[in-house]
């Protein structure tokens, strides 16, 4: 069957749910580890999963699984309610969706190359409107939201992500080679 | 276990809500949601700490029709506090740095003839006036009176009605049942990670010892990631079928839960677009609530 990119039937309202349940509870199980040497930057491996999610099931259940996984995820830690950065969680996820029609085997360097360029477009974009949101609601100047919001979640979403991805792309790639679907 | 991972795995099935019969709770979740909404959007209209002052009033009185106790939200607080010290201390009060193109250039210095480090004798010059600590204040009010609004909301409406809130605040029916789904998948996927955590322990790995550079700590914690996604991923094929056979999506949804509008909410939904409309014209119309410095806090700084 083709694939196409902003379809939203059966599959994907249930991969939709199914990441952003699995971003909340992978970013609260592994909360606790802080990156060495750099106080109160929290570590996320889960980031991957609404990149791997866009890449697999395309935007929309990317967008989904990053929106809606940190809405779930705060409101588990009972953070409240953060909007932009929820939506830029959603953007993180959306971008590598955009290529998801033209992924095929997921384990070849071709796909993982454009898959982690993807990423990293959509790491940089999402937190960027997260970020600057942070101007409009909290007064912050451009410095501030550059070394205080930006780079210190722009750089471990781009280490965990990038490195994680490939390592989740292979694995789905030997899942869908072994049970056909 | 490290210190801190076991109180989060072991929430990772607690949601934060519980029935507290507080005055909060007697309002439809959508009606909840369009004050929320509309507040935040009014309150980021204004600088001037007379309308913010308003604005931070009545998130407190709301905030505290929750019955919330402090033990319970003091965690979301702690982080409020210290996105509120990033925000005020750093960037307003130490570092400047235009506080956002609000705070005009220049402006009274604190310590006009600046400073003298003790024991070398330095001289120093900071840059801090009293126009900027005026807007740490606005800050305060602003990022306070927020936080109040959307920090209670897990506390207090039933993550059961996420779902038709969203479709009756007229989310298309496919995106609130995935919403609907993804709360109800929580507790099964925290189930299916403390088994993952469990079945990797007992072939020897040791998360306790995710020790070493940023690279082998991302490698290391893959044992735990793929298994659980993987798996989650060859369940969500069986539940697209069993959905697929029941005709999902072929007609509207019912839900289970039904929500019904009250008297109540509708004066809430009235009171928020009060809010919002009433700021705008405050603002564009009548030009009022830009950031203003009071006359007494000039005098402190001799101006």
């Amino acid at each position: 069957m083709q694939k196409k990119s902003w379809k939203f039937g059966t599959r994907e309202v249930v991969y939709a749910a199914i990441g952003a349940a699995l971003y909340a509870v992978l970013s609260l199980a592994t909360n606790w580890i802080q990156l060495p040497s750099a106080g109160n930057v929290s570590f996320r491996p889960a980031i991957v999963i609404p990149m791997f999610f866009g890449v697999v099931f395309g935007p929309i259940v990317g967008f989904i699984a990053g929106f809606l996984g940190n809405i779930i995820s705060d409101l588990i830690a009972g953070y409240g309610f953060w909007f932009w950065w929820d939506l830029g969680n959603g953007v993180i996820g959306l971008v590598p969706g955009l290529i998801a029609v033209w992924m095929t085997t997921y384990n070849s360097f071709k796909d993982i190359v454009w898959g982690e360029v993807f990423s990293t477009i959509g790491v940089l974009v999402g937190m960027a409107i997260a970020s600057i949101s942070e101007m409009w609601v909290s007064g912050a100047d451009m410095s501030t939201v550059i070394f205080a919001n930006y780079l210190p979640a722009v750089i471990p979403d781009l280490i965990n992500g990038l490195i994680l991805l490939p390592i989740l792309m292979i694995a789905y790639a030997a899942i869908v080679k072994r049970s056909g679907r | 276990m490290p210190p801190g991972f076991r109180p989060y795995f072991e929430m990772l099935v607690t949601w934060r809500y519980r029935l507290r019969n507080g005055l909060m709770e007697k309002f439809d979740p959508r009606a909840r949601w369009i004050f929320s909404l509309a507040f935040l959007f009014a309150v980021t209209l204004f600088w001037d700490a007379r309308f913010l002052a308003f604005f931070f009033i009545i998130a407190f009185v709301w905030y505290f029709s929750s019955r919330a106790k402090w033990k319970e939200t003091r965690r979301g607080w702690y982080l409020i506090g210290f996105i509120l010290f990033m925000m005020i201390v750093i960037n307003t009060i130490i570092t400047g740095g235009g506080a956002g193109g609000v705070v005009p250039p220049g402006g009274h210095l604190v310590w006009p003839q600046g400073g003298t480090i003790p024991l070398v004798g330095w001289q120093f010059h900071f840059g801090l006036t009293w126009e900027r600590l005026w807007f740490a204040i606005c800050q305060l009010l602003r990022i306070g009176a927020i936080s109040a609004i959307f920090l209670i909301i897990p506390y207090t409406m039933d993550p059961r009605v996420y779902g038709v809130t969203f479709r009756g605040l007229g989310l298309p029916d496919r995106f609130a049942y995935s919403m609907e789904l993804a709360f109800r998948y929580v507790p099964t996927l925290a189930r299916d990670f403390g088994t993952t955590l469990d079945a990797q322990r007992a072939r020897g790995y040791e998360i306790e010892r995710v020790k070493g550079g940023i690279i082998k700590q991302i490698v290391r914690i893959a044992p735990l990631i793929v298994p659980v996604t993987m798996n989650s991923i060859l369940t969500g094929e069986d539940v697209t079928n069993a959905m697929d056979l029941r005709c999902f999506g072929t007609r509207p949804r019912t839900w289970l839960q039904k929500l019904t509008f009250h008297w109540q909410d509708y004066a809430l939904i009235a009171f928020s677009i009060i809010l919002l409309v009433g700021g705008i014209i405050m603002l564009y119309a009548f030009h009022l609530g830009n950031f203003w410095v009071p006359e007494f806090w000039l005098k402190l700084a001799g101006g």
